[in-house]
This record gives C-alpha cells, structure tokens and sequence, in this order.
C-alpha cells in the first residue's frame, strides 16, 4: 500500500538502513544537510526544554520560591513518601486511572469515528458545514462549558434533565451530585469539547489518500465496505497509531479546571484526581515540591506507557514511533 | 536556495538577539530601589490602567514619586507572587493577598519584606484604625505589610421585598423567623402565579474544601452559638463542628433541606450563578455579605427600572428565639501591601516609601483611589459621590481605571467601607435606606461578633496535611445534611479528623494563640 | 508516473444499504453540527441581551432586547483592539517561525538511516512526559532579555514535541521513490526538503499551521509571566481578565469584594476572541479539499 511504505529497499544514493554502520566523523560528512536541519531544532530543546529540567529536583527539596533552588533544603524522597504512603493515594490511583481508561476507550477514537463519517458524506456543502462548526468548542473555555453543562443536566431547570425525567417518569436525578454520575458527565464533555478539534488531524491524514485507490478497487469490484476496509482505513492507520502511542503519555493527566469545577462534596470521593489534589495542597502549602514529585511519578509512569505502547504497536506489526 | 534560507536563519537569529536586548523592564531586579520610582505590583480585574492615564498622573501627582505599576491579573496573581519571588525581582511595594499562605510566610520569615508591626505609629493614616482587623492580618504573630481595609461585619440576609409584602411578612429577626419566611415563599406562592414553584433559601455549592470558609453555613452555625472556626471553651481550643450548638445548627439546616424550602441543587449551585434563581424569582433568600443586595439592586434595575426598589430587603444576623444573639464576623481586611527589603534597604528608604503609602491612605488619596477626580468623573452631593459626564469616552476610562485597578491600592477606604473617601449614591429612595441600614447593622452587629482567634496565628500540621484534612468535616456536613450520612457516622468523620491530625492542629493553634497573648 | 485523479472519480453508490448509510450519516454529523453550534449561538446571543435577560432566561438563541451596549463597552477604549492587533501579528509570526522549526527538525528524524536519530527522538519524547517548570522556564526567559518582549510567547513554545512527531510520522508515510530520483537529479537533502517534501506536505503544513496558530492564539499563560507591560498583553490575557471568576477568586469570594463579570461581558469576550481565530479554518480547509497526490506515486 502506498501510504504505509516499508523503508525503501533499494537506495542508490543512501546507505543502508542501520544506524551505527558509519563512522561518526563520515556520517556527519555524508549527512550533513541532515544533521544542519536538525540544530535548530535541537538548539531550542536544549535551551527552552532541557535548561529549565533542574526545576525537577525541587521535588526532593520543601521548596520555597523566596529561598530559590539552591537556598531550598533537601528533604530527599519525604514527597514521595508522603505521595504513596498518604491517606489518599489509593482512591486518588484509583479515580485517575479509571479516568485514563474511560478516556482512552470512549474519548481517544471519537474523532476517528467522525473523521471517517465525514470522509463518507456525500454532500459536500454539508461536510464543509458540519467541518467548520464542529471544532467551535476546542475554543471555548471549561468555565463555559462547565455553565453549559449546568444547563443542560440542573436537576430543577436542566433541559437533557428534563427530557430524561419526562422519559423515565422517575424522581429527578441530581446528575451534577450523584458520584455514579461523575464520571459520564466528565467523559461527555470531554467529547463534546474534544471530538470535533481531533479530526483536523485524521482529515489531513485522509486528504493525502489517493483517489485512484478506490478507482482500482472498485475495478476489483470493491464495495463501499470494502473499499473503507481496505484503503480508507489502512491509509489513517499509521496516524492513529502515532497519535495513540502519543497519547498514552499523558493519560494520567486530566484537565484540573474541568474536574474541578464539577466537583463537590457528594462526588468528591470519585472526583479527586492526582490533578486536582496536587491544587489543594498547593493551596495549602505551596506545595511546589509535591507538585513536583507528582509530576515526576506520572512522568515516569508516562515514559513507560508511550515505550510500552510503542512496543506493543510494534509487536502487532505497526511502524510505532521510531 | 539552501544558502539564502541560511542567511533568513541567520537574519531570523539575529533579530530576535537584537529585539531581546532592547527589551527589557523587570518588574524590579536585584537592584536597589531609586528614591524617584516606586516599583509596585497591584491585582487587576479589568483592562491595564495606562501610566499616562488621568487617574495614574494624579497618583503621581499626589504622591511625588513617579509610579511603575506592575497589573497583575486577579486570577493568576498568587501564581505571578510565587514567580516573581523565586527570581529574585520583587518590586518595592507588592500587594499580598494571601498574607497566610507558606509562600509568603516562608518568604516573611526569611526576611524578604519588612516587619512593619512596631513601625507605623508615626504614619497617621496607616496607623490601624481597627484593632480586630490588625490582629487578623498578623501572620504568625507579626504584621508584614499595611492591611487593605475591608468591612468587619458585613454578614446579613437578603430577601425578596416584594415577596414578604405579597404574604403580609416582615423581615426576620430570629432564626425562628428565617424558617417560617423560608416555609411561606415555598408553600404560600409568595409570585402569586397560583403554582408552588417557588423556595425559600438559596444555598451554592461553596467552593474549596476549607470547613471554615465564610459561607452561608458557617453563619447559620456562628448564629446558633458556635465557635467560630475554632474557640475557647474550658480552656481548651475546640473547633466550631465539635460543640454541642453546632448540632443544633445542623438540625436546623438540615429542616430547610429535607422540607424543600432550599434551591433543589443547592449542592452544586456554582457561587457564580447564585444570584440567578433570586432574580428570576425562584427562591427569596440568600445569606452572603450585605453588598449582595447591593448587587442584586443592579441587576432587577436592568431587568425593570420601574419596580426593581421594591425587590430586595435585608436584615442582619439573626437571634436565637430565646434572644440571644450572636453575629458572624468577616477579617476586616483582604491582603496586605508588603514593602520588599530587597529594594528598599534602609531605614530611611522604609520612612520615605511609608510616606508615600500614607498619602495614598489619606482623604485625598483614599477619595483618588475609591472615587477619582472629583469634577471630572464625579460630584459630591449630600455626602455622597454622584458620577457625572459618564458618557465621555475619556472618563469612562477613569471610571474604569478607579474601580478595576485602583481601588486595589486602597488601604483605609475600599468597596463597602468608604472611609474618608465618599460612598457612591445610589438613585432610588429603597437604595439609600439600604445603605443607612446596612452601616446601622455593620456596627449594631459587631457587638455581637464571634470573632476567630486563629486568624493571627498558623498551624504546620495544617499546613502539612490540610489537602487531607480539610475536606473530611467540609463533606462530611454536606452529606449529613444530604441525609448521606447519619448523625452517628457524621461523628465518626470527625472523630476521624481529631485522629489523622486534628488533634495536633488545635494544639498547635492553642499554643500559638497563648503566645501571642489572644 | 503521475496520473490526475478527478474529484469527481468518487461515484455515488446506489445500494439501498448504502443509502440508508448515507441518511444515517447526514442525521449523525447533523446532529453533532447542532449540538456543537446551538451553545455557540446562545453565547452570541447573549453577548447581543441584556444582563437581567441573562440571568432571567436559561437559554435562548435570540434576545428579547437586541442591545450593541456591551460591544460598545469593549471598544470603549482601545485596549482590546490594540490587544487584538497585537495577537493577530505575533500569532503569524510565531506561527511561521514554529511550522518553519517544526518542519525543518521533523524532516531528519524522519530519516530511518541517520546516526544518532533514535537518541534524539527518545530526547524529545522525554520533554513530553517531564518539564521542569514555570520558574526555571521564567528564569531561562529572563536570562536571555525575553521579558516584556514578543518573542518570549513564541520562542519558549517554538516547537511542540507532540507535533514534532506527527509531522515526523507524516514523512515517513511520504513516498520514498520521488526523494530518491530528486537525489539522483543532483539535490542535496536540503533541496529534496524544498522542492519534493514540503509541496507534497501541503495538508499537514495546513494542518500544524492551524494547531501553532491556534496555540499561541490560545495561550494566556506566556504573556502574563513575561509580560509585565500592561500596555503590551495580547487578547487571551484580556479574555481571561474579563471572563474568569476563578478557582483562586472564588474561594475568597466572600473576603474579597465581590467582582463576578457580567455574563454578558464574559459571551462577548468570547465571541471577539474565537470570531477570528474560527475564520483561518476555511482558508485552511481549502487544502484538505483539494487533497493531495502523494498516493499517486507507486513505488
């Protein structure tokens, strides 16, 4: 398939496809328009990523701002003993890995689904409709969509609240209070706001296969299924991989505005998230330093997911990262 | 075609080197302050006041000194505090809202600002006017700035006027009272629109975790005789959740809650929306700051200019039926304004930026920073000030720089506490009663005040586990009163609280309370 | 080796189940359509009602009282369309400068055969996991003389490793046959960048152009740690000012004097801050439409 190339065999202007065959004084000779391109970018790395990385180490220091990096004492691993060995590690494990999951099987292939339904509309002026409205709430913040939200699913005046009660003839549900409640209402909006934003990528990922793709399959009598089958899905498949190994990354991270603005105290036990947490200590004592070391052990815990998935990807026969 | 796009690299490189050296103006840098700027970093709510603005050259004016502000917007204005003092560029003067919290205490105690606690004697307008307010705004037993005046009671209870006229009702005096109003708007049709779609109380979701929090809940309990926050009962520190009234209280709430006579969502109501079912008439009470009734004027007036005055009506902190009273207090000030030891080296510097500060404290200052220029953007009329040419685009911008930014700087006079400035008129007879009544309540109310005597004084374990503690007894009550929870198991939450570090808090509390004498 | 597809080679498929598909579909993202669009009119709605019809209606898509007042509020002054300006120069420029970094950094790593690629593509993946904060990010700004200048909300964000990647994914997905006869005709690496690989990434040049506008666009926090001169805060930072009674607000909302935006400041802030940002989409679609060749190119 075109658009899932294997390296290219045959190079008559290229050397081999393994690293570490030149020696390195030849391969900067050989490559050295390569590697040109490269400095800037590595420049900026080193001086706007890699510089400020000592911030890390405040994570085994009670850092105050005032004192400074260097006058902060050293604690050594006090934060992450407090981290794991605290009252509320468990449910705060719990909760922001059961989030990571709902995103990763509900939030992750939304935009795909409806990359792919565009990509099958048949009325152009409508796709170009339902294309530039859909991606309106990336820009609107979670304030606003917390206020929507509210709207939509108050227990008194909430319109979908409303519809529900009107179906079911139950007692109002307080969706906004009720703990089983949370996590939907979280996972929804998340969609709403997500979905339509996600698709840029997938679309460009289709506006690169080639028409003539389908004109030979459907010279092979391929049907519409097929024709999804077998060249519009494998022709996004390397993006998705991409795109879910990349991920991966930063499951563990939830947007603390959005949880917390929706959380109160009848939901909080399935509402607190590492996220949010690390606010309230924040608030109570600065808490910079555990900040930290909560950054540094979901970090670490991202690091092995995106190598993990990338393996895995790898294993079931995708190209994965490198 | 490579070499040129070098050469755009290089040019690119090349002028973002030059741009960054022409552009710099620190907030403050480790240098010493000069005796003609003032270098100050201010909140902001609106748009950024221009220096050549009318309002900042009559500052300037007033204080000889040229002023470099730095606006710093509300939101993120601890976030911006916290950068500027981990980079070593305090300004000379720095607004400090949460005088409490460890970054500034750490920084306090390492000698980043002066110890102002002995040394404003001599300055007549930062003298404090209020004893209460000045031992609130202690930080650790010391005062580490000049505090930003606020109102020290400013509790009350805001109903629907129309409301309790429609049902023959006056406004309440116990508590007793309150509930049988609450029952009355929710089962007498107080809108007379022949529907039972109306409730009493209006309660939000209060936001944070903290158990002591100046919400509605927390006035209800100080009514009924708690401490509050915490308090001395037989020479020991106990909590307000922890005393025998406290319970009463909670039976009291929970009686409007399982009745109806509360908002059905008054668990998650955001404090935002909160003045939203009182305008469209859903519910008739609300229990906040008196000003809120100020606001909520406002808001009826937009929606019918003819009949809005006969909307809202307020009264002050209730008493129990059996007469006694006690009233809910707030801290009397909101931040402080820090002076950095950085810039502003010696003795002689900390006399001159004091002066400084003194004037913006004095009647002319106060009235410059709460009010503007008189004759420009406003007129003094009865003793109150009345705006004037507020259609002129110029002294909009006045009008705006005034009440978004400047009034940030006001330490004896601010929003609700005019001090020597002026108070705004307001247009309606009803309003003008209001505002009488409501400086009548502030100092009727005061007498019966509960004050918290931890306010001066801070607590490590709280510090330390507070992420932990805090929400156990905040939730706990909420669930109670949800009927989540029982009574019984509501105990059990507290006593879980004593164990996983409560216990240390109070003794910590009480040993810090006793030293500085409180 | 090239052959032209027409647009129109797609032909409409008769099958009933096809049809029903189709029906289906146009409901499906219809709908969504409607659900995404309906709160984006109440906002403008708003933003065009008075502030009691706010507080007094729960939603409505037309206000009772068509009013210009709060508009004419904002533009009272000239902050917000400096601020405005302001955005809309240093989003271009950034964005230039960020596809230009992006781009030209992403093409060598996409190169399977470079020496020390892996090293470097496991250095960028780590900067998506750890960071080392606002303070020594603020510290390395302050250091090179950034502060109160533009280039301290472009450069600090210059390349998004997360995109990085993409982009890089991309061009290892482009056909290797048209590079090599473009070496073979003499191009250095630079060149075959130029001439072959940047033309053929049209949509994904369309596409991250988008997401860098779109992020500085966004971005509030840059500016308010770098900028200290009010008079030089770009729209986001206004936004925010105007619309964000926040976490931080919020809980001293008693103690402090209470300042909750009007809702109807908040629609409008929101409607003149996404309004332009909303119309660099078609021009970009316009790509997307046309698609591209790549597939073309059999190996």
């Amino acid at each position: 398939m075109a658009t899932d190339l294997a390296p290219p065999a045959t190079k008559p202007a290229s050397p081999g496809d393994r690293p570490g065959r030149v020696p390195i004084r030849a391969a900067l000779l050989r490559y050295r328009w390569l590697y040109l391109m490269l400095v800037p970018g590595l420049v900026y790395f080193a001086l706007f990523k890699y510089l400020p990385m000592y911030g890390l180490t405040i994570a085994f220091q009670d850092f105050v701002p005032f004192l400074g990096y260097s006058g902060s004492p050293w604690v050594g691993f006090k934060h992450f003993e407090d981290l794991f060995t605290g009252p509320d590690f468990g449910r705060l494990l719990f909760n922001t890995l059961f989030l990571a999951l709902l995103t990763a099987v509900f939030v992750f292939p939304a935009p795909i689904v409806v990359a792919l339904l565009l990509n099958e509309l048949r009325v152009a002026v409508l796709k170009r409709f339902v294309q530039s409205l859909i991606y309106i709430p990336h820009f609107l913040s979670w304030t606003i969509v917390f206020s929507l939200t509210y709207l939509l699913f108050a227990v008194d005046f909430g319109v979908v609240a409303g519809w529900i009660h009107g179906l079911t003839g139950g007692p109002r549900v307080d969706y906004m209070a009720r703990p089983e409640w949370f996590r939907p209402l979280v996972i929804l909006q998340l969609l709403w706001k997500t979905s339509g934003w996600g698709t840029i990528i997938y679309l460009a990922a289709l506006a690169g296969v080639d028409r003539n793709l389908y004109e030979a399959a459907r010279m092979d009598g391929a049907g519409r299924w097929r024709q999804f089958w077998h060249v519009t899905l494998p022709a996004i498949r390397p993006t998705i991989v991409v795109m879910a190994i990349l991920t991966s990354g930063n499951l563990l991270d939830q947007s603390f505005e959005q949880i917390w603005l929706l959380t109160n105290s009848l939901n909080r036990s399935v509402a607190d998230v590492f996220d949010t947490f690390v606010y309230y200590v924040g608030v109570q004592q600065g808490g910079y330093s555990y900040a930290t070391a909560v950054g540094l052990f979901k970090g670490v815990a991202g690091v092995i997911l995106i190598f993990g998935s990338n393996w895995l990807a790898k294993r079931l026969g995708q190209r994965g990262l490198f | 075609m490579s070499a040129s796009r070098r050469r755009i690299l290089a040019g690119v490189l090349t002028l973002t080197t030059a741009l960054a050296l022409s552009a710099c103006s620190d907030v403050g840098g480790g240098t010493e302050a000069d005796g003609d700027t003032l270098t100050m970093m201010v909140p902001l709510f609106g748009t950024a006041p221009d220096p050549q603005g009318e309002i900042h050259q009559a500052v300037e004016k007033l204080t000889g000194k040229k002023l470099s502000i730095s606006w710093t917007p509300n939101a993120e204005y601890n976030e911006k505090v916290n950068v500027v003092l981990a980079s070593d560029s305090i300004p000379d003067v720095m607004v400090i809202q949460d005088n409490k919290g460890p970054s500034f205490v750490q920084a306090a105690k390492a000698g980043a600002f002066w110890d102002l606690t002995d040394k404003l004697d001599k300055y007549p307008n930062l003298k404090p006017k209020s004893e209460q307010a000045w031992i609130n705004s202690k930080t650790d037993g010391r005062n580490y700035g000049v505090y930003r005046v606020r109102p020290l009671l400013r509790s009350a209870v805001v109903l629907r006027k129309d409301w309790l006229d429609k049902l023959g009702l006056e406004p309440p005096k116990t508590t007793e009272d309150l509930y049988e109003i609450a029952k009355a708007f929710t089962e007498r049709d107080p809108d007379g629109n022949g529907e039972k779609d109306t409730y009493g109380l209006i309660l939000p979701k209060w936001p944070g975790t903290n158990f002591a929090a100046s919400s509605p809940y927390n006035v209800i309990d100080v009514w009924f005789g708690t401490p509050n926050n915490v308090g001395m009962r037989d020479g020991k520190l106990v909590p307000e959740f922890d005393v025998p009234e406290f319970w009463e209280a909670q039976k009291y709430i929970k009686r409007f809650i399982d009745e109806g006579l509360v908002n059905p969502d008054w668990a998650t109501l955001d404090t935002g929306r909160w003045n939203d079912p009182f305008v469209q008439g859903k519910g008739g009470i609300i229990i906040d700051v008196n000003v809120r009734a100020g606001e909520l004027f406002d808001e009826f007036k937009e929606l019918d200019r003819e009949t809005y005055h006969e909307k809202v009506a307020m009264a002050g902190n209730l008493s129990l039926p059996d007469g006694r009273k006690f009233s809910y207090p707030f801290t009397g000030f909101n931040g402080i304004v820090a002076i950095s030891k950085q810039r502003v080296r010696t003795e002689e510097q900390l006399d001159d930026v004091l002066r400084t500060l003194d004037r913006l404290a004095a009647k002319e200052g106060a009235i410059l920073l709460n009010n503007g220029i008189e004759g420009r953007n406003f007129r003094v009329e009865d003793g109150y000030a009345v705006k004037i040419n507020d259609q002129d685009p110029a002294v909009k911008v006045i009008n705006n720089d005034v009440d978004f930014a400047f009034i940030q700087l006001g330490m004896t006079s601010s929003v609700g506490v005019a001090g020597d400035a002026y108070e705004w008129m307001r247009p309606s007879e009803a309003e003008k009663e209001w505002l009488e009544q409501r400086d009548e309540l502030m100092n009727l109310d005061l007498q019966t005040a509960v004050h918290d005597p931890s306010l001066p004084v801070i607590s490590q374990t709280a510090v330390e586990r507070g992420a932990t503690l805090n929400p156990i007894p905040t939730d706990a009550r909420v669930k109670y009163l949800a009927g989540e929870l029982t009574e019984e198991q509501f105990r059990a939450e507290i006593k879980r609280w004593y164990d996983s570090g409560g216990t240390q808090i109070l003794a910590e509390l009480q040993a810090g309370i006793a030293k500085i004498g409180g | 080796m090239r052959t032209t597809a027409k647009p129109s080679a797609v032909k409409h498929y008769s099958s009933p189940g096809s049809r029903v598909f189709d029906t289906l579909n146009v409901i499906v993202l219809g709908g969504l359509a409607l659900i995404t669009v309906l709160p984006l009119l109440y906002v403008l709605a708003g933003s065009f009602a008075t502030e009691g019809e706010i507080r007094a209606r729960p939603f409505f898509l037309w206000p009772e009282n068509f009013v210009t007042s709060t508009y004419a509020f904002i533009f009272a002054n000239d902050t917000l369309l400096r601020a405005m300006i302001t955005t809309v120069v240093v989003t271009a420029v950034g964005t230039v400068l960020q596809v230009t970094l992006t781009f030209t950094m992403a093409y060598p790593l996409a190169k399977r055969y470079l020496p020390g690629r892996t090293l470097v593509l496991n250095l960028v993946i780590f900067t998506l996991v750890f960071g080392g904060g606002i303070v020594p990010t603020y510290l390395v700004v302050r250091d090179l003389g950034l502060l109160d200048s533009y280039w301290a909300l472009i450069l600090p964000l210059a390349i998004n490793p997360f995109y990085l990647i993409i982009v890089k994914s991309f061009f290892q997905e482009l056909p290797q046959a048209l590079e090599e006869a473009a070496r073979i005709d003499g191009c250095n690496e630079m060149g075959v960048f130029l001439k072959i690989v940047l033309p053929l990434s049209k949509p994904i040049i369309a596409t991250f152009s988008l997401f860098y506008a779109v992020g500085i666009w966004n971005d509030y926090m840059s500016p308010l740690l770098y900028i200290n001169d009010n008079q030089k805060w770009t729209l986001q930072v206004l936004v925010r000012q105007l619309t964000s009674p926040d976490a931080a607000n919020a809980i001293g909302a008693l103690d402090s004097a209470a300042f909750f935006p009007a809702q109807g400041l908040k629609f409008a802030v929101v409607v003149i801050a996404t309004l332009p940002i909303l119309c660099f989409y078609p021009f970009l679609q316009k790509h997307f439409a046309k698609g591209v060749l790549i597939g073309s190119v059999k190996e």
